[in-house]
């Protein structure tokens, strides 16, 4: 019982949170650089959206030299952990340690997106 | 309070990734809460890029450390963390840059992430590819209740530098205001007032020292709503 409140008022207190977000992603935002969206089916290019979806400027060019020390390196992490993580900071089901700095960002990534990227990183040696 | 609040919370979450950083830590900076503070001293790096033609193209590339925090639209964020920086001076962002990066302008967030750029010659391309971008629209508005009083002393005391529509001045490294969000704007504007944005100009501190926490509400809820002639329609 006690855990089915704490589970009532965890979801409260995510929605809130979810509701409460500063402003709506802009839609230029969400598009990629060239303002096109990408053809249904067409395979995306997950070393161009790791720059321009600003992985890059923290977790670096390699995705291994993260600019500070306490971010994660990318390269060769598993393609489905990498995915989950990201869809959890975005949805805030995941929001310890430095997920707040990312957190920002992840209105210019959709589910495809996220798929894509995961798959580059895994590639990564 | 909450504007201490929301600076900490955003210090809080940045501080143990910066406490942490490998490299050495921002330096330090007599600024003006020293006796020989002089605004805008023409030395160090900043003078070096200010003589550089800036490549937006190269600038693009470099601009790609900047662009997890104030976006690849340059927009920033509306609820004050990161400034918008689209259309600003690259005259006003070079001196910014170079301040933050000599230790002038405290900003533990941003110096990480400054310091990676390399030379004056990087921040003249990153600075005229900022330039480049589009100024928003929709940026973060105040509450819209005082703004009467906001006008009264915008014209006043602010448009002979910042200008009339908030254009500011690149030859004086007065900022662009038009499109800034006003939850950035207030805490800067508190900051100077405050004297703990220790690269300020003095003489806007002079202007804005006898400032109610009223008064700068009403102010930067002004010029939140300013626009660049060239957007108007």
């Amino acid at each position: 019982m006690r855990t089915l409140m704490l589970m009532v008022a965890l979801t409260a207190v995510t929605t809130w949170a979810a509701d409460a977000k500063p402003a709506p992603a802009r839609p230029a935002d969400a598009k990629p650089a060239d303002g096109k969206a990408p053809a249904a089916g067409a395979k995306l290019d997950g070393a161009k959206l790791y720059v321009e979806r600003t992985c890059v400027a923290c977790h670096g060019k390699d995705a291994k030299t993260p600019i500070l020390p306490d971010y994660p390196r990318l390269a060769g992490q598993s393609a489905a952990y990498a995915e989950k993580q990201m869809h959890d900071i975005k949805s805030g089901a995941r929001a310890n340690g430095n997920s707040a700095a990312m957190k920002g960002v992840m209105h210019l990534v959709t589910d495809e997106e996220m798929k894509a990227l995961a798959e580059y990183l895994a590639s990564l040696k | 309070m909450i504007r201490t609040l929301q600076a900490l919370v955003v210090t809080a979450l940045f501080t143990s990734a910066s406490l942490a950083l490998a490299g050495p830590p921002a330096p330090k900076a007599k600024g003006i809460e020293s006796s020989g503070y002089k605004w805008n001293a023409q030395e160090g790096e900043k003078i070096e890029a200010l003589k550089l033609k800036g490549d937006p193209k190269r600038g693009e590339e470099a601009y790609e450390v900047c662009s997890a925090c104030h976006l690849p639209s340059g927009a920033g964020r509306p609820d004050g963390t990161f400034p918008q920086l689209a259309g600003q001076h690259p005259t006003v962002l070079i001196k910014q840059m170079a301040d933050i990066r000599g230790g002038l302008r405290d900003n533990p967030i941003m110096y990480p992430f400054a310091s990676t750029l390399v030379d004056p010659q990087e921040l003249a391309d990153v600075a005229a590819y900022i330039q480049t971008l589009k100024i928003p629209r929709d940026n973060g508005k105040g509450p819209g209740t005082d703004l009467a009083l906001g006008k009264k002393l915008y014209e006043r005391d602010c448009v002979s530098c910042h200008m009339k529509n908030g254009e500011g001045d690149a030859a004086k490294f007065y900022p662009v205001l038009a499109g800034q969000h006003y939850k950035y704007m207030l805490r800067q504007a508190t900051e100077i007032r405050d004297g703990k944005r220790r690269n300020a100009n003095p003489d806007m501190v002079k202007v804005i020292k006898t400032y109610s926490d009223k008064d700068i509400d009403a102010i930067v809820d002004y010029m939140s709503r300013l626009e660049m002639p060239a957007a108007k329609k």
